[in-house]
C-alpha cells in the first residue's frame, strides 16, 4: 500500500513538473475571468501586463490589449467549445525589452458553463515570418498570379507619369492628358498624401521594389481594388526617360475572396474598424518613414466620457452600441490613408499622415461636435454621450511610437481634466 | 552556536549570510531559496521551496533555473535583471511583487534578487505575502 501511494505521489509530482515546465502558457479560467489555475509560463507571459502587481483575472490582465475577451465569452451560448481559438493578442510597442512577446495566441476552451481554460502562447516570431510571407504573397499577385489585364506606367523621378500607352487607356480610363500628372493620379484623393508618393519611390530604391494594395480610381471617378507596384528603371545615360515602372493591375475578385481573411485578423471583433494589431503595424511604418524623412504627423487619441456609467445604467449591450456607433463616427471623419482604430475598451487611435497639429486639431474638433448632438437608440432608449480627445504631433525627440502614444494619451487626459467633451493637444 | 543561525526574508547582507549557510541550513529556512549559478543551473533550493512548489530537490538541483524550474520568471521583471547586474558587474539586491504558480494555483508573492558581482552563484529567494 505505502509503495503504491509513493508511486502515486512520484506520478503527481512528475505531472506538476511536466505542467511547470509546459512551453506553452496553460489557465483555467470561471466565466468571470478569474484564474483558478495556472502554469509558470501563463504567468511569465502576463506578469508584465499586470497593472497590479497580481494576476486575479485573465480579462483584467489583458483589458488593454484585447478589450473584446469579457464580451466574447459572454456572448458565447454553446454549453461548451472554442470560444476562440488562436486569438492574436498584440501587447503593442510597450514592451520593455526585446525578450518580451509582442504578439501571444490565445484560446478559450469553454468547459462547462463556468469553467474555462486558456491555452496561451508567444507567437512573436511567427507573426515575423508570416509577415513576410504576405509580402511575397502580394508580390507574387502582383508579378504572377491571373494573368489578366494590367496597365503599364512610366514614371519620371518625381513619380509623374512620363508617358501614356494603351494599357493605361485600357486598365484606368485615363487618356494622354495623364502624362506629367503625379501617379496619384490613380488613387482616390483620400488614399494617399504627396509625402506618400514620394515615399514609395525612395522605399522601390531601397529595397528594389515597393507594392500596396488599397483603393484605386479611374477617370470617371469609379473605384476598384488595384495592386500597384513601382520598381525603379536603369536611368539612361543621358538622364532623360522614365526612372520608375509602376503596374496597376484591378484584383477585386481577390480581394473578395481573402476579406474574410483580413477581417478576422485585422479588424477589432466589435467595431470592425481596425485592431490592435493593425493598428501597431500600420503606425510602426509610418514612423519608421517619418525617421527616415520627417513631414507632419499627428496622432489623435479618443475615449467615449462616463463610459463605465453608460455600461451600469443602460447596459453592456447598450455600451457596445455607442462603440459601434462611434466607430462609423470615426470611419466617416477620418480620410481612407488615415489609421483609425480601436485600441481599448472604449478607446480608439487615429494616426493622421501628412497632417500637423492644427488639422488634425480642426478634424477632431469637428467629430466631437458632432458626436455630442447625436443619438444612439437602443431599445427605444435614447442615449447621448461625448468623447474626449487627446493630440499629440511628431517632432524630433520623440523616439518612437510609444513616446508619441504617451503624449497623445497625456493630452487626453488633460482634456478629462478639462471637463471632458473637448480635445487637447500635448504641451 | 551555528546551527541557531536563523535567517529572515527581509534581513540585510543575507547573500553574504546564505552564502555561508549549510544546505541543511537552507533546508531549516522559513522561506523559499533558490541558487543558481551564472549559467542558471541550479545548485542549492531549500526545503521550504521544495514543499511549495511540490517538487523534490533532485528533480531540481542541476536544471536550468528560467527554463526548466521557473519559466515564470523568465521576462524582463526578473530574468532580465539578473542579466543586466551580470553584464554591468553590479550587485542586485531587490525585492519585487510577483506572482508564481505553486502546484498550478496563482500566489501572490515577494521575491528577492540577489547578485554580487564575481560571485557565480545568484539566489532567488521567495516569501508568501502576508
Amino acid at each position: 500500500m505505502q509503495a503504491e501511494s509513493l508511486d502515486v505521489a512520484s506520478e503527481y509530482e512528475a505531472l506538476l513538473q511536466f505542467l511547470y515546465i509546459s512551453p506553452v502558457g496553460l489557465a483555467q479560467i470561471t466565466g468571470e475571468g478569474e484564474i483558478v489555475m495556472m502554469n509558470p509560463v501563463s504567468s511569465q507571459l502576463l506578469m508584465p501586463l499586470s497593472c497590479d502587481g497580481g494576476l486575479n483575472n485573465l480579462f483584467t490582465a489583458l483589458q488593454d490589449f484585447a478589450p473584446d475577451l469579457r464580451h466574447q465569452v459572454s456572448s458565447y451560448r454553446a454549453p461548451r467549445g472554442a470560444v476562440c481559438d488562436g486569438l492574436r493578442v498584440e501587447l503593442g510597442p510597450f514592451r520593455r525589452s526585446e525578450r518580451d512577446p509582442q504578439v501571444l495566441s490565445l484560446t478559450l476552451l469553454k468547459l462547462d458553463s463556468n469553467r474555462l481554460m486558456a491555452v496561451l502562447h508567444d507567437i512573436t516570431q511567427q507573426v515575423k515570418h508570416e509577415r513576410l510571407l504576405r509580402q511575397n504573397e502580394a508580390w507574387f499577385n502582383a508579378i504572377i498570379i491571373g494573368v489578366t489585364d494590367y496597365a503599364l506606367v512610366s514614371l519620371d523621378r518625381e513619380g509623374r507619369v512620363e508617358s501614356w500607352n494603351e494599357s493605361i487607356g485600357r486598365v484606368t480610363g485615363f487618356d494622354r492628358s495623364a502624362v506629367g500628372k503625379p501617379y496619384s493620379l490613380f488613387y482616390p484623393d483620400d488614399c494617399i498624401t504627396s509625402h506618400r508618393v514620394t515615399d514609395r519611390l525612395s522605399e522601390a530604391d531601397e529595397s528594389g521594389w515597393s507594392l500596396d494594395d488599397g483603393w484605386r480610381q479611374r477617370a470617371d471617378g469609379s473605384r476598384f481594388w488595384g495592386t500597384a507596384m513601382i520598381a525603379p528603371l536603369p536611368l539612361p545615360h543621358d538622364g532623360n526617360g522614365p526612372a520608375y515602372c509602376l503596374i496597376i493591375r484591378d484584383i477585386t475578385d481577390k480581394r473578395e475572396a481573402n476579406e474574410h481573411l483580413r477581417r478576422a485578423t485585422e479588424c477589432d471583433h466589435l467595431t470592425g474598424i481596425a485592431n490592435r494589431r493593425a493598428f501597431f503595424e500600420a503606425a510602426d511604418l509610418e514612423i519608421a518613414r517619418w525617421q527616415k524623412a520627417p513631414r507632419p504627423l499627428s496622432l489623435l487619441m479618443f475615449d467615449a466620457d462616463h463610459f463605465k456609467e453608460i455600461n451600469d445604467r443602460y447596459g453592456h449591450p447598450a455600451g457596445d452600441s455607442v462603440l459601434r456607433h462611434f466607430s462609423e463616427m470615426l470611419t466617416g471623419a477620418f480620410r481612407e490613408c488615415d489609421i483609425v482604430a480601436r485600441i481599448g475598451g472604449e478607446e480608439f487611435a487615429v494616426l493622421l499622415p501628412s497632417t500637423g497639429t492644427s488639422g488634425a486639431l480642426a478634424v477632431a474638433n469637428r467629430l466631437i461636435n458632432a458626436v455630442a448632438v447625436q443619438t444612439v437608440e437602443i431599445d427605444g432608449q435614447r442615449i447621448r454621450y461625448t468623447v474626449s480627445g487627446g493630440l499629440a504631433s511628431m517632432a524630433p525627440e520623440i523616439t518612437g511610437l510609444a513616446a508619441l502614444m504617451k503624449r497623445a494619451d497625456q493630452a487626453l487626459y488633460a482634456a478629462k481634466g478639462a471637463g471632458r467633451n473637448c480635445v487637447q493637444s500635448f504641451g | 552556536m551555528e546551527a541557531m543561525l536563523k535567517l529572515h526574508f527581509a534581513d540585510p547582507d543575507l547573500y553574504r549570510q546564505l552564502e555561508e549557510c549549510t544546505d541543511t541550513e537552507v533546508d531549516e529556512m522559513e522561506f523559499g531559496v533558490i541558487g543558481f549559478d551564472a549559467e542558471t543551473i541550479v545548485r542549492r533550493y531549500g526545503a521550504y521551496e521544495s514543499r511549495m512548489a511540490g517538487l523534490s530537490k533532485d528533480r531540481v538541483i542541476g536544471m536550468p533555473f528560467f527554463t526548466a524550474v521557473a519559466p515564470c520568471m523568465n521576462n524582463f521583471l526578473v530574468a532580465q535583471r539578473f542579466e543586466d547586474a551580470a553584464a554591468g558587474a553590479r550587485p542586485l539586491d531587490t525585492v519585487i511583487d510577483y506572482v508564481l504558480t505553486l502546484r498550478m494555483r496563482p500566489v501572490k508573492v515577494k521575491l528577492r534578487l540577489l547578485v554580487e558581482p564575481h560571485r557565480s552563484m545568484r539566489y532567488v529567494l521567495v516569501n508568501r505575502a502576508a
